[in-house]
C-alpha cells in the first residue's frame, strides 16, 4: 500500500512537472512510446486468452508497448483493484480495463483520470461511463435471446409443444451469467412459451461440478429437451455426461463461447450450437481507440460499441467457424 | 441397555444412522433418489473424493495435513491429458494410451509427494506451510501450461468406462474400492498403519522405539500425492479432458471427509471406514439436493453442520470416558 501511494504521488509530480513545463502530459506521451495496459478478469479464461491474442496483434500492428495484467483465476474486484493500482504506478499512456464490478472499480477509472491516463471499458464496465473514452462490449442479453433461438430449433419447437430445458451456470452472481440468463429466459418467455426452465445448478467454474449437476438432472428429468450451458465450463461438464450416457443428439446442448474443443464437439453432434463472442475484435478496437485518443485526443470510436455475437452450428461455413473459434496459446 | 448406548458411541454406527437417514429423506422428497441411476451419480462424484480422503487420513493420522491434493488431481490430470492427446494424435491403441495416462498421473502425484516430503523433512517446514505452498504452486503450474482451457482431444473410451455396469459402479470407481479396501489393511492390520498411529500419538516416542519417523513420513505424502494423482485421471475419465480447475478446494471435501469420518486432527485416531462414510456422506449430499431441487449453494451450509456435528460426537465420546 505505501509503494503504492508513493508512486501515486510521483504520478501526481510529474504530471505537476509537465505542467510547469508548458507540456501537456498527453503530447509529451505521445512522442514518446506509447504504451496500453490492460487489466482484465481472469488470466486462466479462454475468453481471456483470446482477448490477450488480439491486443497483442493489435499493440504490434500500432508499434505500442503492451502491459497485460490481472489475477491468474480469480474473477473478483478484491483481487484486481491492488492490480489495477500497480499497473497506473508504472504510468502507462492509456488503461483498457475489463472492471470485475462496476461500483468498486470506479474509484481507478477516476484514479487514472487524475493522472490523465485515459480508460476504454471493453466487455464489462463502471457505473459513470462518462470517464470512459469507449465501451466496447460483446452483448450477454442478445447472446442469451440468440442462445433460445438456437434451443427452439435444436429441439423442434413447435406452437402448443411442451419442451423441458435446464441451465448450467457458474455463479449466482458473475454479471455475464446474469445477463445471459435474463436474455434466454426472456426471450423464451416470449416467443417460445412452451420451453419450461426446470432447473438451473452452479458450476463453480469446475467442469466436473458441472457434469454432476447434469449426470442428476439427465437422472431427474428423464424427458428433458434441452441444456443451456451458460459458459464454456458448464458445456465442458455438459457434454461429457451427454456422451458418457449417450445422448448425443437426443439432448440438445446449446453453448456458449467457442473454445476450440467444444467447437470441434459440434462436428460429432454432442453439442447443437455455440453462441460465440469476438473478444479478440474487442481488443483490437480497444487498443485502436486508446492510441487514436492518446495521439489525436479524439477518437472516431463510438462511446458505446456493441460487436454482436454470432451462433456456431453444424451449418455454418468452415471459414466463420475459424473465424470466430477463440484462438488459444 | 448398555449395549445400545455402546453403539451410539461408535462413530461408524452414528455415520451409517446419518447416510441412512439422508437417504430416507431425500427419497421422501423425490423417490428418484432411490435409483441405481442416483446411486451411480454419487459413486461417481464419490471415488475421486475418497481416494484425496484416504490418504489424507494417513497424513493426517500421522500428525499432519497435506493441503496440495486438490491442486494434486488438477495437475496431474492435465499431465495425463497432454500425454494422451499427443498418443491419440499418433493412433496409438485408446486402451493403452489410457493406461500410460494412468501411469503419468500417478507420477505427477507421486513427485508432489516428494516435493512434500522434502520440504517437511529436510527443510523442516511443518506440514500445514509445506503443503500450502505446494498447493499453490500445482494449481498455478496447471494455469500456465494449459493458459486456462481443458485439454481435450484425447481417447475417446473414456466415457465408456465411466458407464456404471456393476449396480451403481463403473470399472474406474471398483478399482477405487480395491485400493481403499487395500488401503485399509494396511492402515489397521499392517506394521505400516501401527508405525502410523505411533508417529501421530507421540513422536518422540516413536523415534524411541526405533521407527524411522522421516523415512514414514516420506511414505504417507508420496501416497496421498500418488492418490490425488489417480483422482486426476478419474476426473479425465469422467470429463474427456483434463481441466485446470479439477480438484479446485479439493483439500477441503477430502479434510472434510477425513473429519466426518471421526478422524482427529491432533493425530493418533482414526479409521479408515469412517472416512470412506463421511466421503459417502458428502457426495450423497451433492446428488440429493440437486435431486430434491434445493439451490446447491446449500450444500456448503449442509456440510458445515455435518462437521460440526462429527466432531461435537467424538467430544461426546472422550467426556463420558471421563
Amino acid at each position: 500500500m505505501i509503494s503504492s501511494k508513493k508512486s501515486r504521488a510521483l504520478i501526481a509530480l510529474a504530471a505537476a512537472g509537465a505542467l510547469v513545463a508548458g507540456i501537456s502530459a498527453t503530447s509529451a506521451r505521445a512522442a514518446d512510446k506509447i504504451t496500453i495496459a490492460f487489466v482484465m478478469g481472469a488470466e486462466s479464461d479462454p475468453f481471456f486468452q483470446a482477448m490477450k491474442v488480439g491486443a497483442e496483434a493489435e499493440a504490434k500492428a500500432e508499434g505500442v508497448t503492451l502491459i497485460w495484467q490481472g489475477d491468474p483465476s480469480q474473477y473478483s474486484p478484491a483481487t484486481q483493484i491492488p492490480i489495477a493500482d500497480q499497473v497506473l504506478a508504472q504510468k502507462p499512456s492509456g488503461l483498457v480495463l475489463i472492471p470485475t464490478d462496476p461500483v468498486a472499480l470506479q474509484n481507478t477509472v477516476t484514479k487514472a483520470n487524475a493522472a490523465k491516463i485515459p480508460v476504454v471499458n471493453v466487455d464489462t464496465h463502471v457505473n459513470d461511463l462518462s470517464k470512459v473514452v469507449s465501451f466496447i462490449t460483446g452483448d450477454n442479453a442478445d447472446g442469451g435471446a440468440k442462445a433460445a433461438d438456437a434451443m427452439a430449433k435444436a429441439i423442434g419447437y413447435k406452437k402448443g409443444g411442451s419442451y423441458q430445458v435446464a441451465v448450467g451456470l457458474t455463479s449466482a452472481t458473475a454479471t455475464t451469467n446474469v445477463a445471459r440468463l435474463d436474455g434466454f429466459s426472456k426471450a423464451v418467455a416470449k416467443k417460445y412459451p412452451g420451453i419450461k426452465i426446470v432447473d438451473k445448478a452452479y458450476s463453480q467454474s469446475q467442469p466436473a461440478v458441472a457434469n454432476t449437476n447434469v449426470n442428476n438432472w439427465l437422472t431427474k428429468y428423464p424427458k428433458l429437451n434441452g441444456i443451456f450451458a451458460i459458459d464454456g465450463t458448464n458445456a465442458d461438464g455438459a457434454s461429457a455426461a451427454i456422451q458418457a450416457k449417450g445422448l448425443s443428439g437426443k439432448v440438445a446442448l446449446v453453448g456458449y463461447d467457442a473454445y476450440a474443443k467444444n467447437v470441434a464437439l459440434i462436428k460429432s453432434g454432442v453439442i447443437t450450437a455455440l453462441v460465440a463472442q469476438d473478444p479478440a475484435a474487442e481488443a483490437k478496437l480497444a487498443i485502436k481507440t486508446l492510441v487514436e485518443f492518446i495521439k489525436t485526443g479524439k477518437t472516431a470510436t463510438a462511446k458505446n460499441v456493441v460487436i454482436p455475437n454470432f451462433v456456431i452450428s453444424k451449418s455454418t461455413s468452415a471459414a466463420d467457424v475459424a473465424k470466430y473459434t477463440y484462438v488459444q496459446k | 441397555m448398555k449395549e445400545v448406548r455402546e453403539l451410539f458411541k461408535n462413530q461408524q454406527f452414528i455415520l451409517v444412522l446419518v447416510l441412512a437417514a439422508m437417504i430416507a429423506f431425500f427419497t421422501f422428497k423425490n423417490p428418484i433418489f432411490f435409483t441405481n441411476d442416483v446411486f451411480a451419480n454419487i459413486v461417481s462424484d464419490w471415488a475421486p473424493v475418497v481416494l484425496m480422503a484416504v490418504g489424507q487420513t494417513y497424513v493426517i493420522i500421522s500428525g499432519g495435513i497435506d493441503l496440495s491434493v486438490g491442486s494434486t488431481v488438477g495437475l496431474s490430470g492435465i499431465a495425463a491429458a497432454f500425454a494422451m492427446r499427443a498418443m491419440t494424435q499418433h493412433s496409438v491403441n485408446q486402451d493403452l494410451t489410457l493406461a500410460v495416462g494412468t501411469l503419468i498421473a500417478l507420477a505427477v502425484g507421486i513427485a508432489i509427494g516428494l516435493v512434500n516430503a522434502f520440504l517437511i523433512n529436510k527443510a523442516r517446514i511443518v506440514p500445514f506451510v509445506a503443503t500450502l505452498a505446494t498447493l499453490g504452486a500445482a494449481r498455478g503450474l496447471c494455469i500456465v501450461t494449459t493458459g486456462g482451457g481443458p485439454v481435450g482431444e484425447g481417447p475417446q473410451k473414456g466415457f465408456k468406462y465411466s458407464v456404471a455396469w456393476l449396480g451403481p459402479f463403473n470399472t474406474p470407481a471398483l478399482m477405487v474400492v480395491v485400493i481403499v479396501i487395500v488401503a485399509g489393511l494396511f492402515m489397521h492390520k499392517a506394521k505400516f498403519g501401527r508405525y502410523n498411529y505411533a508417529i501421530g500419538s507421540n513422536t518422540f516416542a516413536a523415534r524411541g522405539a526405533g521407527i524411522n519417523v522421516k523415512r514414514h513420513l516420506t511414505k504417507v505424502y508420496v501416497l496421498s500425492g500418488a492418490l490425488s494423482g489417480l483422482a486426476g485421471m478419474y476426473f479425465y475419465i469422467r470429463l474427456g479432458s483434463g481441466s485446470p480447475s479439477s480438484g479446485a478446494s479439493g483439500e477441503l471435501m477430502a479434510i472434510a471427509a477425513v473429519v466426518i469420518g471421526g478422524t482427529s486432527l491432533a493425530g493418533g485416531t482414526g479409521r479408515m471406514s469412517g472416512t470412506v462414510i463421511g466421503a459417502l456422506i458428502l457426495t450423497t449430499v451433492t446428488s440429493g439436493l440437486i435431486i430434491i431441487g434445493v439451490a446447491p449453494n446449500w450444500k456448503d451450509v449442509v456440510v458445515a453442520v455435518l462437521i460440526a456435528g462429527a466432531v461435537f460426537t467424538q467430544g461426546l465420546r472422550t467426556w463420558t470416558k471421563d
